[in-house]
């Protein structure tokens, strides 16, 4: 029996009383269910995999509390990755019932996975979600009929828009209430059901499926019709640059545009000049003063590098990101570019777990727990953590190099994915084990519902501003402190044959690599408040900051998602190429100019 | 060389696996891997498949299996066995 062996889940969560498992296939809305269901909000996406470990949360039906189990989706109960093993796990935990979502639109797969659900004996909902979308493909689903086929209650639903969800509950009661007049225990008996072979259940969900479908007249819409493009070479490559070209621009463009017609100017005019007056107005002359609003002051670089230098950037992400992952366009992206992907020895579906590093390199490494080896997961880590700039440090690197020129970006760029392909093809040779081909299914390419597409977007900055704003004045206050007392010049000293030798960076370079260990963008935004930095010395600067050690926050997450000795030899590892890599630019830039 | 193995390794499964087979036609598998994932998706023996396309330098078989579309990568499309 499939236990949970690497999810590092509380496992107190599968003794709780009351459960009730939120269950289905891989991307048919359960989390949408969840966050309307609970009020806790989760993260939800148009492809497989957006749960990888369990949420819960309180639900009341009638005047009894219980809990609801968010658990990753699965096809089947048959534990292929570590997603559908905490699943079963779940399913063996006596919950009292089981809320089953089914995708309208693909009725065979998600019936299947219904019948086997059946199995186990405990009180099921069914709710038949997208609907919407399955009518605008044409197909007209008999609820009723299906109702009596999987014995259990089955309630339409369009999940986005809250419709279906009432009545959802109002079944759940009634099976819980039937359940407690009644053989209470049977759902202590998972698996005492009829068995059968995985062939026969296929046959009868085929069955069921076309007995209760009828199919009418499936007139294509745009986005039916723009998602098979998206699939096709011919047209899918330029759409997928197309797709590219436009979120940098948006990125990249709005970032500067929010920077200086609205954020620089308050920093500079409105913010700064009023912490001056407020401090100078109370607090002598000397180095406490020059603390808080010295050139360094928290005061004055907490504002400048936190609002108008990376703020804007992680905002224009996730609003460009969301959308894309709400949208199905991913896993598109994934299917064209598997031919390079798999080259590199790692697999299609990887690539949107990278994608969610240049973001953030923490979701992106707890998302690789829908690798199927583990040596995907790390490879996908090691990727993350070599070669991927979250977003705060892309918003970083492109002030930096506005100074200078576009070109600079370019080839860092470059060197990031020329890092990117190194890496992983090293790693594939030296680590062992193997990486599962991929096998994907495609989504349909929907529009984004609006509230959903807000409700998200909120929560990744609420998440933003909680979890990386502390890090982010931790590493404001040591700068301060490091530059306005001296101890700065002190110890710039020990670092002066590798920063200035070497690297042939200033001597205030310093600062950082030390602040680079708390925050990545950190290892950025001191070079751009150092006058007089010449094209080469930025890009030198900026490819240290690039490969540089990944900030506090992945040291933890590669700890608790893999081990400290993973965290420890990631942590060296990018050190050392960081420094190589970034010396040898500099030393040979130094031969020809 | 190496090409001339390559080529003679392609025709040699080029006869039955879908990942050659002609594009656009539905096939019934005679044989698919013993993989977890494709007996969800419902890759199996006896089924029914349509296969959309091969993608170009070794990227993955597009294939329509009941009303979804599934992409299945070069290494496993190679050892899935079809009858036209």
């Amino acid at each position: 029996m499939a236990t949970c062996h690497d999810i590092k889940a509380d496992p107190s969560v599968y003794e709780k009383p009351n459960k009730i498992l939120l269950m289905g296939n891989p991307n048919v809305g359960k989390s949408v269910f969840f966050s309307s269901m609970t009020g806790v909000h989760v993260v939800s996406s148009n492809y497989a995999g957006t749960t990888v470990s369990y949420t819960e949360g309180q639900i009341k039906l009638g005047d009894k509390n219980y809990t609801l189990i968010d658990v990753p989706g699965t096809y089947s109960l048959e534990a292929n990755s570590e997603a559908e093993a905490v699943a079963v796990s779940f399913l063996h935990s006596n919950p009292v019932a089981v809320l089953c979502v089914l995708d309208a639109t693909n009725l065979e797969h998600n019936i299947k996975l219904g019948l086997e659900l059946k199995k186990f004996n405990i009180p099921i909902v069914y709710a038949l979600n997208l609907i919407d979308v399955a009518k605008r493909h044409g197909m007209e689903i008999n609820a009723g009929l299906l109702s009596q086929e999987l014995g259990a209650p089955v309630i339409p639903t369009v999940a986005v828009k809250g419709e279906g969800l009432a009545e959802v509950k109002k079944e759940l009661q009634k099976i819980l209430e039937q359940q407690q007049n009644s053989c209470s225990h049977c759902a202590a008996c998972p698996g005492c059901g009829s068995t059968g072979t995985e062939q026969d259940t296929w046959e009868r969900a085929r069955e069921i499926a076309a007995r209760v479908r009828k199919k009418g007249e499936g007139r294509l819409s745009f986005l039916d019709r723009l998602g098979d493009a998206m699939l096709r070479p011919l047209t899918g490559l330029p759409l997928a640059i197309l797709v590219i070209a436009l979120s940098l621009g948006v990125i990249v463009g709005g970032g500067k545009a929010l920077r200086a017609v609205f954020l620089l100017p308050l920093v500079n005019k409105v913010l700064v000049p009023l912490f001056k007056m407020i401090f100078s107005s109370f607090i002598p002359e000397g180095v406490l003063l020059n603390v808080l609003i010295g050139e360094y002051g928290i005061f004055v670089i907490g504002f400048e590098w936190i609002i108008a230098l990376i703020f804007p950037y992680v905002f224009l992400f996730y609003i460009v990101f969301s959308f894309l992952e709400d949208s199905g366009v991913l896993p598109r992206l994934s299917v064209l570019f598997d031919n390079i992907m798999r080259k590199m020895g790692i697999q299609g579906g990887s690539m949107i777990t990278i994608l969610m590093g240049y973001g953030c390199a923490v979701p992106a490494i707890i998302g690789s727990r829908t690798a199927t080896t583990y040596k995907e997961r790390i490879m996908i880590a090691t990727i993350v953590c070599f070669s991927v700039p979250c977003i705060s440090q892309t918003g970083a690197l492109i002030s930096l190099f506005a100074g200078f020129s576009p070109l600079l970006l370019v080839l860092m760029l470059l060197l990031s994915l020329a890092v990117m392909v190194s890496v992983s093809l090293v790693l594939g040779r030296v680590i062992k084990g193997k990486v599962d081909p991929m096998v994907l299914e495609i989504p349909n390419l929907l529009m984004p519902n609006a509230k959903a597409y807000a409700k998200k977007l909120m929560l990744r900055m609420k998440h933003f501003l909680l979890e990386a704003e502390v890090p982010m004045l931790f590493s404001v206050i040591i700068a301060a402190l490091l530059k306005e007392t001296g101890l700065l010049d002190l110890l710039a000293v020990y670092f002066e044959p590798l920063v200035s030798g070497w690297l042939g960076l200033p001597r205030d370079a310093v600062i950082a690599l030390i602040l680079g260990i708390v925050r990545r963008e950190m290892a950025v935004a001191p070079l751009l408040a150092i006058e007089g930095l010449t094209a080469l010395q930025a890009f030198v600067g900026g490819a240290v900051a690039l490969l540089y050690l990944p900030c506090l926050s992945v040291f933890g997450v590669l700890s608790k998602e893999f081990s400290p000795k993973v965290a420890l030899a990631m942590g060296l590892a990018t050190t050392v190429t960081a420094f190589i890599v970034a010396g040898l630019i500099n030393q040979i830039a130094h031969l020809f100019l | 060389m190496i090409f001339a193995r390559r080529k003679q390794k392609q025709n040699k499964e080029a006869a039955n696996s879908i990942y050659y087979a002609k594009d656009n036609s539905k096939y019934v598998i005679e044989m698919a891997p013993e993989i977890g994932l494709l007996k969800s998706l419902g890759i199996v023996k006896d089924a029914i498949v349509e296969k959309i396309m091969t993608y170009k330098l070794g990227g993955p078989v597009l294939l329509q299996v009941e009303s979804c579309e599934i992409a299945v990568s070069k290494d496993i499309a190679e050892k899935i066995i079809v009858r036209g």
